[in-house]
């Protein structure tokens, strides 16, 4: 779970934008703009994404293409949004969703 | 609402190709895909194709991918990206919201639904523990995301993308500690299969994945071996240290547009399953609805590239921008190259299945 | 080991192998009636990961050949949408 910087095929990484700060579970996190969150929070070794609502069981990245939606998270404060195929913005608030998520996000959902 | 003669719906090597000979034929166009980007799957596929020269052989997809985009972009031809297709109605008007917020109308004189296929899952003990994904989801997070999704990695099913994410994970710096098939042959094409043997991975065939394990993600895998009934035999589980489970067990065409709209659905087992009928013109049972690529029955880019040119210039043909004569010149160039295509060992099915579809579509009108 | 009836089908809407067992033995044979009885086929998803394993299973159990077994009937909007954008005012709603 880590970036890769040289590929024999596709060369030296290209980074989709500048380096930026996120806030993950408040925990500063660097990534690129505009790259895909789920892609930032894997290269930070995140892996667990949200929990869910009956089972309270971890989920994570499973299409990488927006179809399953097991990775939704809470972002700026929207539950729900689908991280796989959201871009990184400076700044960005992303909390763990707990179970169908909470607009305005702080308290993680249910309990 | 917008007007357009034709809207092509996802922008992967189908619906590319599509917008091109739509454009090129005089044409207008406008090509709607769900993403950022255009490409489709074609941007993940970095290794080299095969076929003829004409067919791109030797040629790395996303270079191919460049090349369309290059094309499309010299044509001027109208992409609407971060747009998902939502509704459809009457075979000419789509329901499309852009960027998650925002409703938008489009009523086009043809439709070329080019959506591709969504990955099969396996439903093992443990799979929806983080760590376990599908393989074209490891795909794209290593060829364009550029981040390694596990270090350890299971891959379940050596089919053609099972073996191709393989030695693609390979590349970029995992490692990949067993290939598991259940059939006791390996499914992809021997190229692939023996550079992944090369690189000394080994291969389980007659085996499953019976669970992942772990707390918060995977953190190892028991396999199994199958009997001749496919059932798993008891005492030879082995769990394997891992953190990543790949599943590539096939493709369904993504035929939900299709069936909002009415088209007439058929079931292919060796296509991928439902798929919506359709003519030697790409034409479903609804008369200003194409279908091409991966939704009309899964293939290879190949293959996609070249229905899409074929939907392209039937939709334009049926708007009056060819004649029969030229129509069918610039038809029957495309379905030669689709013959060669469709032959040898793993091609010759397919033909004879695209032929099965076609046939019902003739029965039908 | 976990239970094996205990293994979810449906991911998004976290339903087991035996939910769905239960609801083919209580005469479901299609994914509607599945659906409808338990769920599972209901979530963000759309169905799109869990429909095929439902098929299979009911093919198994009932027999029903597969090719009888039609993906759940699509209704729009076919993707998972935000709420708001049904509202009048749907285009104006602030990102954050
Ligand atoms: C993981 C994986 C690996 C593969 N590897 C190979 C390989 O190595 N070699 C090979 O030849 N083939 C491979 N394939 C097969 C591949 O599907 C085809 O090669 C080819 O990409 C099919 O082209 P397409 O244009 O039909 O579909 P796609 O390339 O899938 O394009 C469809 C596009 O439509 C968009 N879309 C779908 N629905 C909507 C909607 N409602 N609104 C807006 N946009 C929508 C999608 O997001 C996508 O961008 C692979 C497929 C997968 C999934
Ligand atoms: S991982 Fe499937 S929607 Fe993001
Ligand atoms: S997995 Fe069943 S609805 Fe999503």
């Amino acid at each position: 779970m880590s970036r890769i910087a040289e590929h024999p095929i596709l060369g030296p990484l290209k980074p989709s934008g500048r380096e930026v700060s996120i806030l993950v579970d408040g925990e500063e996190v660097i990534a690129y703009e505009g790259e895909m969150i789920a892609a930032a929070l894997m290269a930070s070794g995140r892996r667990v994404f949200r929990y869910t609502e009956k089972r309270r069981e971890p989920r994570g990245l499973y299409c990488a293409i927006g179809r399953c939606t097991d990775c939704v998270m809470i972002v700026n404060g929207i539950p729900n949004v689908r991280t796989c195929v959201t871009p990184v913005e400076p700044g960005m608030i992303i909390e763990t969703q707990r179970g169908i998520g909470r607009w305005g996000g702080g308290d993680h959902g249910i309990h | 609402m917008v007007f357009t003669d034709v809207a092509v719906v996802g922008a992967g090597p189908a619906g590319l190709s599509a917008a091109i000979e739509c454009a090129e034929a005089g044409a207008n166009v406008i090509l709607i895909d769900e993403n950022t980007k255009p490409g489709g799957q074609l941007f993940k596929q970095i290794h080299k194709f095969f076929g003829s020269r004409e067919h791109h052989a030797g040629v790395r997809g996303f270079r191919i991918g460049e090349e369309l985009l290059l094309r499309a972009r010299k044509l001027d031809i109208d992409v609407w990206l971060n747009c998902e297709v939502c509704g459809i109605y009457g075979g000419t008007e789509l329901w499309i919201v852009k960027n998650r917020r925002e409703s938008r109308r489009l009523k086009a004189r043809k439709i070329i639904l080019a959506t591709g296929a969504t990955e099969n899952a396996v439903a093992f003990s443990g799979w929806t523990l983080p760590g376990v994904m599908g393989a074209g989801a490891a795909q794209t997070m290593i060829n364009l995301h550029r981040v390694i999704p596990g270090n350890r990695v299971v891959m379940i099913g050596s089919g053609n993308v099972g073996v191709i994410v393989s030695y693609q994970l390979l590349q970029a710096g995992a490692d990949v500690i067993a290939v598991v098939e259940a059939a006791p042959r390996l499914g992809g094409y021997g190229v692939h299969t023996a550079k992944l043997r090369r690189a000394g991975v080994p291969f389980f065939t007659s085996h499953t994945v019976l669970e992942a394990r772990g707390k918060e993600s995977v953190e190892s895998v028991v396999i199994v071996r199958l009997d001749e009934y496919w059932k798993p035999v008891a005492g030879t589980e082995k769990e394997l240290e891992a953190d990543t489970v790949c599943i590539a067990a096939g493709l369904t065409p993504l035929i939900e547009l299709a069936m909002l709209a009415g088209c007439e659905i058929c079931f292919i087992p060796s296509l991928g399953g439902h798929v919506p009928v359709h003519d030697r013109r790409m034409r479903t049972s609804i008369e200003s609805i194409y279908v091409a690529g991966d939704i009309a029955g899964v293939e290879e880019a190949s293959t996609a590239m070249e229905e899409g040119r074929l939907s392209g210039i039937h939709a334009s043909a049926s708007l009056g921008l060819y004649s029969a004569d030229k129509e069918e010149e610039l038809s029957h160039q495309i379905w030669e190259r689709l013959d060669v295509l469709r032959s040898g060992p793993f091609g010759e099915g397919r033909r004879k299945a695209k032929e099965k579809i076609i046939s019902m579509k003739s029965m039908t009108q | 080991m976990e239970n094996e009836q205990n293994r979810l089908i449906c991911r998004c809407e976290e339903i087991t192998l035996e939910e769905i067992i239960q609801a083919i033995d209580n005469g479901c044979t299609s994914l509607n009636e599945i659906k409808r009885y338990t769920r599972a086929g209901m979530g963000l998803c759309q169905s799109r990961v869990c429909s095929r394993l439902i098929a299979r299973i009911i093919a198994e159990k009932t027999g029903k050949p597969l090719d009888e077994i039609v993906p759940v009937t699509a209704r729009p909007p076919s993707r998972p949408v935000r709420i708001d954008i049904f509202s009048p005012r749907g285009c104006n709603v602030k990102n954050s």
